[in-house]
């Protein structure tokens, strides 16, 4: 039994011209994922900062909502929040959401309550004696964030943006599921007409690959030459 | 506000963490051109005491006062609060471990302060962090780093970023014991170079010899309490308690 399948593996002809032949329309679908990640890691980071805000926040209140985001969304699968915002969210407001708006929500806001953590490490990176010294110096709470925490902080916290941006370019591929056409979901369109799985979906993961792999492999050198400092 | 009150005078200073009691009832006081340095074994409250007159920290009770003016109080009313932030860099504090900024150059870290904090023009800022830069013996590394220095030149930095100030009073808090002794040299001689010049500061240090020779007055503390206080060279020629004397023998061989 397994030769037979064996065999059959061995005589597979591959027709790699069939994914050649739609290569613009697969290429169109990766300059839409590349194009969701981007404006969705720009929300999150705006997200994040809110979420971050909302957990160092004075009120009890306030925390107490910042805090209750992150548990939701770091508890709960992300392909459920995508569909909950896809099929819920319009229920409840009564307003229809396209595809594309509901993904880019969905993953902002996952994204997000990833990148508050990434903020407040970035922050408590920062020794307490530099703040101290600015203390001793006169400079007031404010200056003291601005010119010594801040600028420190967000240097700690580029190489994790710049991975959530990578994880991004993978999640986006979840929106397939809700038919928004970035690349994921031109395959399943393609293989569905070219009968050919195997080419196609072996393309893409090459795609992604080829896209991802360098970057995670710059971030880590950059991250390691951060750490030297 | 008369003459003759100290410059900054720590008052019956008692310090908790907590149910740990780190300060009892500490009494210090520093006059112009003194040189007071504080001695003690580990964990003894030196820099919490440093600390509270630094206003890092608030004492538990007692308060601390500069030229008449309490500055630090167990929860501060408005008008003490006031008086410290306006005395704030007239005290200078140099860390143990240096805390320059890591991402300015050197230059930067002696200018940040001026400008901010006393709206100074930046070329009077500049002009002022390069004589001290030179002062410090450090005028070729005014572009440079801080990661890019060594320990010893580090702190040097240091102690110019807080003179760029032109504190009163400059707080010490063993300044070289993070240092390998041949850096601790260029340090110490720094600040031998600063008491030659009057300037007033207070000293914790385990360097003995600094304390016998440069120091004005040589104070002993020990689990929270200043057990002995002597001029110059006395308290090490003649300590007068037991536990002073216990504490002294550990440098004998130095
Ligand atoms: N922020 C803090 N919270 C709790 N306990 C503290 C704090 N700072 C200091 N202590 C405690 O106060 C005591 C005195 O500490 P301090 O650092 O003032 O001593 P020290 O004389 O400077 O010692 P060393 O010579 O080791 O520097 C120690 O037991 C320390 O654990
Ligand atoms: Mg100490």
């Amino acid at each position: 039994m397994g030769n037979k399948r064996d065999l059959s593996m061995f005589k597979y002809q591959f027709r790699w011209d069939t994914v050649w032949g739609s290569f613009d329309f697969l290429m169109g679908g990766l300059q839409m994922t590349l194009v969701i990640s981007a404006i969705t890691l720009v929300l999150a980071m705006l997200g994040g900062l809110i979420i971050a805000l909302l957990d160092m926040s004075r009120f009890r209140v306030l925390r107490w909502i910042g805090i209750s985001i992150g548990e939701v969304v770091r508890n709960t699968p992300i392909l459920v929040q995508l569909l909950w915002v896809y099929y819920v969210l319009p229920i409840v407001f009564g307003v229809r959401i396209e595809a594309l708006v509901a993904l880019i929500i969905g993953l902002a806001l996952y994204q997000a309550s990833f990148i508050s953590e990434v903020y407040r490490s970035g922050i408590q990176s920062v020794p307490k004696g530099h703040r101290e010294a600015a203390q001793v110096l006169g400079l007031t709470p404010f200056q003291s964030f601005n010119r010594i925490v801040l600028p420190q902080a967000i240097r700690m916290t580029l190489p994790p943006l710049a991975s959530n941006f990578v994880q991004l370019i993978k999640f986006s591929s979840l929106g397939a599921v809700i038919s928004v056409s970035e690349i994921t979901r031109r395959g399943m369109e393609l293989s569905a007409t070219n009968f050919r799985p195997l080419e196609t979906f072996t393309f893409i993961a090459v795609v992604y690959f080829f896209i991802c792999w360098p970057l995670a492999m710059a971030i880590r050198f950059w991250e390691r030459r951060l750490q030297a400092r | 506000m008369s003459s003759t009150a100290p410059l900054i005078l720590a008052d019956g200073i008692t310090k908790r963490f907590g149910a740990n009691q780190v300060l009892t009832r500490v009494s210090l006081d520093v006059s112009e051109r003194d040189v007071v340095c504080v001695v003690g074994p580990s964990g003894s409250g030196k820099t919490t005491l440093l600390r509270c007159l630094a206003l890092l920290e608030e004492p538990s009770e007692g308060r601390v006062v500069m030229q008449g003016v309490p500055i630090s109080t167990p929860a501060p009313n408005k008008q003490v609060k006031a008086a410290g932030r306006a005395v704030r860099s007239d005290i200078g504090m140099v860390f143990q471990h240096f805390n320059l900024w890591p991402h300015m150059s050197v230059l930067q870290n002696l200018i940040e302060a001026p400008i901010r904090v006393k709206k100074m023009p930046r070329d009077e800022a500049v002009a002022i962090a390069e004589a001290l830069l030179k002062k410090v013996d450090l005028s070729d590394k005014r572009d440079a780093y801080p990661a890019r220095l060594s320990g010893g030149q580090q702190q040097r930095v240091a102690i110019a970023r807080a003179l760029a100030m032109s504190p009163k009073v400059l707080l010490f808090d063993e300044a070289t014991s993070a240092l390998d002794p041949e850096l601790r040299r260029e340090v110490l001689a720094v600040m031998r170079q600063l008491a030659r010049e009057g300037m007033t500061m207070l000293v914790v240090t385990h360097e003995m010899g600094f304390a016998r020779h440069v120091g004005t007055r040589t104070v002993f503390m020990d689990r929270g309490e200043i057990v002995e206080a002597a001029p110059g060279a006395a308290f090490f020629d003649a300590p007068q308690t037991e536990r002073a004397k216990r504490f002294l023998q550990q440098f004998e061989d130095e």
